[in-house]
């Protein structure tokens, strides 16, 4: 059951569009491991906040294309609770930092309606969180494209849906965002910490590929896997424990809103001569509800 | 001095956030910790005065959170040390062996001076521009600059502030029922229960949600926004080319071998090809605002007060003056008077612009 499969499309500007960003995310995480140490000497203070900048443009370039003029009022609201909820989450978790739920969320948006939603999803929950924290910062554009990243992913993951193995490959999928996603960020002020890491943690402008590498490692065994473990735990459990159940909300919400149902205006016998909805394909397309019914839930 | 006393309103957020940014750039380029301690300062005492009462106050956060990083920095360096070598010896911890593949690495030893002023003044370095974002979200809630997204992204600012009402709706609603479960004899903790609030919570946000998208199509939610084929194709092609240019600048910075000196251009080329996107895809209708943020005189001196210790301390840095990135010894390090001034301009906003409302008691 597919109906809200294309909330938001995929066309190929967008597409091209994210993965570009995509790109540029990747060597905003990454530089550190592949410049030479001139470079790196130069720059090595000023590239966190030229990355910062430099994504933040991209990630509203980047929504705005996905979006550009196809967003209707009920794809709004549906993407107004996928924010809310995750934003909420993270409200909530604020006291115990790292175990953010919040991507559980992001990740069943994405898989029932589509990798559009999935990607505005995840990056507008992490902004809806720093907006109600307050935490507005340098480390929010790396977030959102983060954050939009696993709900894209989500949404492309080869599993049927409904299927018994959707289950368990939505909790793999957490449990490996949720490690990745520490993995990343922290790429972000590693540089910054230069002679001031640990040592034998720290980055080496210039270094060869594989001892940045094993710093890296140990500096992300060190510091944080302690807090993204339990993060992608957290959210492993939770997808296998709610996930279904909440698959289910997010299918059924998604079909009594109707996403992608056409209009049609048709000379109705009577005097009732309102327009009304008619299902594309009859035989496919569940009942409809007509949208004024949602003002009046039953 | 009474007749300069402003009517009490609340100052034009994007001046108070470029005032914050202003001095984190200051605070970014020094380690100097006097320099950094007196933006701390600057930061609380602003705040103090221009915190719109009427929202939470999310400043001490920071600090705190500020304050754990230097805490932490220095433990981590007294035990793991750090990339700086030093010469006075403070104590000797027993060290711990290991084992051959993670050779690079030591646990205890000796613990120098050097090594730990290091620490602590690089992270009183980011605790300080920690304490000017804290800033800037106190004295104007970033919610307040939604306000002013581009029309293109009309649709994507309109979720938010969507999302931004159901949160805490949304946390009433797991209030409730969690009390509810608490009644049927249910502790409500732990991951199994969590779950099981999910569901009812996410279906009411869902029916409310159709409600809203129901009420905004028949109140003609969306007019307001102008975008055509033609604009909307000329913006794609914009973004396009903006991102190629971006990619490519970023390539040649980084690979310095492949014309390092055409990076940069190229780089903010297509910046500002992806901006002006941003631009051209849509034109909002004139249309009149409820309580409009107004842009005055007071705006543009607060901004100007936070660019002046920006701008000295990016001279100083680049032009290598004493006491901007002090040497690690046991002593106060040199406080160049400029820099200090400087910092001291930025903390007039404090008297100068408008005082907020008061909530009434």
């Amino acid at each position: 059951m597919m109906t809200g499969r294309r909330v938001i499309p995929l066309r190929w500007p967008a597409a091209v569009a994210v993965g570009v960003v995509g790109i540029v995310g990747l060597v905003a995480f990454t530089w550190p491991f592949f410049v030479t140490a001139d470079v790196a000497r130069d720059h090595g203070n000023d590239a966190p906040w030229l990355f910062a900048v430099l994504l933040g443009l991209l990630a509203v370039v980047c929504l705005a294309e996905v979006t550009a003029g196809r967003l209707d009022a009920k794809t709004i609201a549906v993407l107004g609770v996928a924010a809310a909820a995750g934003g909420g989450l993270r409200l909530l978790s604020a006291g115990t930092a790292g175990l953010e739920p919040m991507f559980f969320v992001v990740i069943v948006a994405g898989r029932v309606l589509g990798p559009g939603v999935g990607f505005v999803s995840g990056a507008l929950a992490v902004t809806t969180g720093a907006l109600l924290t307050g935490g507005v910062g340098p480390w929010l554009p790396f977030q959102m494209i983060c954050a939009g990243g696993i709900g894209l992913g989500a949404g492309l993951l080869p599993v049927r849906a409904g299927s018994r193995v959707e289950r368990w490959a939505l909790a793999a999928y957490a449990l490996v965002t949720g490690l990745v996603f520490g993995l990343f960020m922290n790429l972000w002020f590693w540089p910054f910490l230069g002679t001031g890491a640990p040592t034998g943690m720290g980055f080496v402008p210039g270094a060869p590929l594989q001892d940045n590498l094993a710093h890296y490692g140990l500096f992300y065994l060190a510091t944080s896997l302690g807090w993204d473990l339990p993060r992608g735990v957290l959210n492993a459990v939770l997808v296998l424990v709610a996930g279904p159940a909440l698959l289910r909300v997010f299918r059924r919400g998604a079909r009594r809103a109707a996403f992608g149902v056409p209009v049609v205006f048709a000379p109705a016998p009577g005097r009732d001569a309102a327009p009304h909805r008619e299902p594309a394909e009859p035989h496919d397309e569940p009942p409809v509800v007509p949208l004024h019914d949602a003002e009046h839930p039953r | 001095m009474a007749r300069l006393e402003l009517r009490p309103r609340l100052q034009h957020p994007a001046a108070w956030w470029l005032w914050g940014l202003g001095l984190a750039t200051a605070a970014s380029r020094t380690t100097n910790p006097v320099l950094l301690l007196l933006v701390v300062g600057v930061c609380v005492v602003v705040v103090a005065e221009r915190h719109d009462p009427a929202t939470v106050n999310p400043l001490p956060a920071f600090l705190v959170i500020g304050a754990v990083i230097v805490v932490f920095r220095i433990v981590m360096t007294a035990l793991l040390g750090n990339g700086f070598v030093g010469q006075t010896v403070v104590v000797t911890l027993p060290s711990v062996p290991l084992p051959d593949w993670a050779a690079s690495v030591r646990i205890g030893g000796t613990v120098t001076l050097e090594s730990l002023l290091y620490a602590a003044y690089d992270a009183l370095r980011l605790a300080a521009v920690l304490a000017c974002l804290g800033a800037a979200n106190a004295l104007a809630s970033p919610r307040r600059l939604l306000r002013y997204l581009p029309a293109t992204l009309y649709d994507v600012g309109t979720a938010v502030v969507v999302g931004l009402t159901f949160a805490p709706q949304l946390l009433t609603d797991a209030r409730d029922v969690r009390a509810a479960r608490t009644l049927r004899g249910r502790d409500g903790r732990g991951v199994r229960e969590m779950a099981r609030l999910t569901v009812p919570v996410l279906e009411t946000a869902f029916e409310r949600s159709l409600g809203l998208a129901a009420s905004m199509e028949s109140r003609g939610y969306g007019r307001s926004v102008r975008s055509t084929t033609t604009s909307r194709r000329a913006a794609t092609g914009l973004a396009l080319a903006g991102l190629v240019g971006v990619l490519a600048g970023l390539y040649g910075l980084l690979d310095s071998s492949a014309g390092g000196v055409l990076g940069l251009p190229v780089l903010v080329l297509g910046a500002l090809l992806a901006g002006s996107s941003l631009v051209v895809g849509a034109s909002r209708d004139p249309r009149s605002g409820h309580r409009r943020d107004r842009w005055t005189w007071t705006a543009t001196t607060t901004v100007l007060a936070g660019a002046v210790p920006a701008a000295v301390l990016v001279i100083a840095s680049a032009g290598g003056w004493p006491g901007v990135v002090p040497s690690q010894q046991a002593q106060l390090p040199e406080v160049p008077l400029l820099a200090v001034l400087a910092v001291l301009v930025s903390a007039t906003p404090a008297w100068f612009t408008p005082r907020p409302r008061e909530v009434a008691p």
